[in-house]
């Protein structure tokens, strides 16, 4: 049973790992964020799934 | 031959004639400069030549209709605050821009090639846009007018944001473009266009207060100033200069003074005359064009 | 040749911008986070919670159907949202920024510009829904019973039109505001306008394309397909058509001011 849980719970985590870097690649690369850099950094790695999504929709400034 | 005429070119925003009733035209191979204050109504008239607003009223005929095309063709636009995608480099845009002026991709790559070094920004070509410099930007800016070798190169205020290194580069450029286009650009400032264009436009308030060759906008105001400076000032010299009917006008300077004539060639003979005939001591006599600043400052009162 | 340019080059931004990587993970999550958690939720509260002696939990284990449904329905409230928001700047942030100044001085074509943008962003979304209602499906199988392949690509490729219509609806917003927020408000507020109206009248108005998921329901739990979700999908399509010409005329009469 605790195999399965792995299996099945283990790709969603990789999944919000991807997330959370590539948030992370794009705040080095970019100019300019809404708000100070630091703040997204810990808005990306503490704010689980939310994080990374809301400074792609909200932190980059293009 | 007439590359571009307008007539009674009319843009009315919200019941104003931002632009009222322009009538001119364009020869290839000039560089005209557009001239007017702020708010004179430069850049809509400017947009309406590019092809991407629509006059109210009025016509634009481009070269006698041979192009029936879109005017956007044959037309390059350098807008005041160019904007580009910051995240292309400066190659990528050029390319971008080049295609969607239907050059093939490969002619496209070419030509941004050819330009960036035209403009020297060959060693910036690869760095992303967000990077780059006022100065540079507006070099770029420049270059993506130019992708499609338009006949008629339009700028809109192309140095009043630089600083004066960066107004020099695209002055110079400005020069260097003339030999193969005709350029009509904006500003407000009078030292660049008597610097770099053969003819002006002049706008005030909506509407073509002057226009023609400098040379000959400044002779029709039919008035040249003299220069004059003496060793040691002679007694009455101020009326003795104002007796002379050609004269109109004497104004005292720090050292001598600007005599204002009507004609120069009897002014100056009667002059000279009257300097020889008292035997004033002259150290000075330079006969100066009206400058654009008066004439534009005497167009705009009037 | 003009209109390939532009699609490409909004490929190349969405890309760089991380778009084709972000907004399919986070699909894939919003589609399979109901199965997981309802899958889970007896041995959550079992180890998290601190039930009371003697009292009894039942938890009744959704059916695949529903499992199913669930994914669709998170996509259909969640995932609408993300696709409004990644689509709501692709004309009015270049119209406020000044880009656009430059790229309409060449001679591009208005239905070029807007159609090169919408196709572009309708494949990001297109491929986010099916990949992960695909990995949404492949959990669901393992989890509560299994849908036959046929059924959930059908399923997909319906919910697709029906987002290509929301799609359609934000590029019209787009061509005449400036601002996103404003772009994805009004976005918003009328396909939640077509929802609330379609569902009270849902047996005069049975084509209405808002509809489209409840079809998709009845079609997992009966596993027959309603002749209206096929009028349902034309009126779709009916209205991104017109909302994409309409964005085009505006762009085309709008003078830049």
């Amino acid at each position: 049973m605790d195999t399965t849980v792995i299996q099945l719970l283990l790709p969603l985590g990789v999944l919000q790992l991807i997330l959370i870097i590539i948030a992370l690649i794009d705040l080095r690369k970019i100019d300019e964020t809404n708000g100070p850099k630091w703040m997204w950094v810990l808005i990306i790695i503490f704010f689980n799934f939310i994080g990374p999504v809301l400074y792609f929709i909200l932190g980059r400034r293009m | 031959m007439t590359l571009m005429s307008v007539e009674q070119l009319t843009k009315t925003y919200q019941s104003t004639n931002v632009v009222d009733e322009l009538t001119f035209s364009l020869e290839p191979g000039k560089c005209v400069a557009l001239l007017g204050p702020n708010g004179a109504g430069k850049t809509t008239t400017l947009r309406m030549l590019a092809g991407f607003i629509k006059p109210t009223k009025g016509e634009i005929v481009f070269n006698e209709e041979r192009f029936s095309r879109d005017v956007r063709h044959y037309v390059g636009y350098l807008p005041q605050y160019p904007v580009f995608h910051n995240w292309m480099s400066g190659e990528e845009f050029l390319t971008y821009v080049g295609q969607l002026a239907y050059l093939t991709k490969h002619e496209a790559k070419a030509k941004a090639a050819e330009l960036l070094d035209l403009v020297n920004l060959s060693d910036a070509k690869k760095q992303r846009i967000s990077k780059y410099s006022g100065g540079m930007k507006q070099r770029l800016g420049i270059a993506q007018a130019l992708i499609h070798d338009p006949k008629l190169i339009i700028l809109d205020e192309p140095v009043s944001s630089l600083d004066p290194i960066g107004r020099r580069e695209v002055l110079n450029l400005i020069r260097e473009l003339k030999k193969d286009a005709t350029i009509l650009f904006s500003t407000h400032i009078l030292n660049d266009a008597e610097e770099v264009s053969e003819e002006i436009l002049l706008m005030h308030k909506g509407k073509m207060i002057k226009q023609g060759a400098i040379s000959d906008v400044s002779e029709t105001q039919g008035t040249t100033s003299i220069h004059l400076s003496f060793g040691d000032e002679p007694k009455f010299i101020e009326e003795r200069l104002k007796e002379i009917d050609s004269v109109f006008n004497v104004n005292r300077e720090e050292d001598g003074f600007i005599v204002t004539v009507h004609d120069i060639n009897i002014a100056r003979s009667q002059l000279l005359d009257l300097i020889q005939q008292e035997e004033w001591e002259l150290t000075r006599f330079e006969i100066g064009k009206t400058s654009l600043e008066d004439i534009f400052m005497k167009a705009v009162t009037e | 040749m003009q209109w390939q340019t532009i699609f490409k080059k909004e490929l190349t931004e969405h890309w760089r911008s991380f778009k084709w990587i972000w907004v399919p993970i986070v699909f894939i999550i919003f589609a399979i986070m109901d199965p997981l958690t309802m899958y889970y939720f007896p041995i959550i509260m079992d180890t998290v919670g601190n039930v009371p002696e003697g009292a009894t939990m039942d938890f009744p284990t959704p059916s695949v159907a529903e499992a199913m449904i669930m994914s669709f329905s998170q996509l259909g409230l969640l995932g609408v949202l993300i696709a409004v928001v990644v689509s709501m700047g692709l004309v009015s942030k270049e119209v406020k920024s000044g880009v656009y100044e430059l790229v309409l001085s060449k001679p591009v074509s208005f239905t070029n510009y807007i159609t090169a943008k919408y196709v572009a962003i309708l494949m990001l979304i297109a491929f986010s829904l099916a990949a992960s209602l695909l990995v949404s499906w492949y959990y669901v199988n393992i989890l509560f019973g299994t849908i036959s392949f046929i059924q959930i690509v059908v399923s997909i490729l319906f919910f697709i039109v029906y987002f290509m219509m929301i799609l359609g609806i934000v590029m019209l917003f787009n061509s005449f505001l400036k601002s996103q927020g404003l772009v994805a408000f009004l976005s918003i507020i009328t396909v939640v306008a077509l929802n609330v109206v379609s569902s009270i009248y849902s047996h005069v108005i049975t084509w209405s394309p808002t509809l489209i998921s409840d079809y998709i329901n009845v079609y997992f739990y009966s596993g027959q397909l309603e002749t209206e979700i096929w009028f349902s999908s034309v009126a779709a399509v009916a209205i991104t058509v017109i909302s994409l010409i309409i964005a085009t005329i505006t762009l085309k009469n709008k003078a830049i001011d």
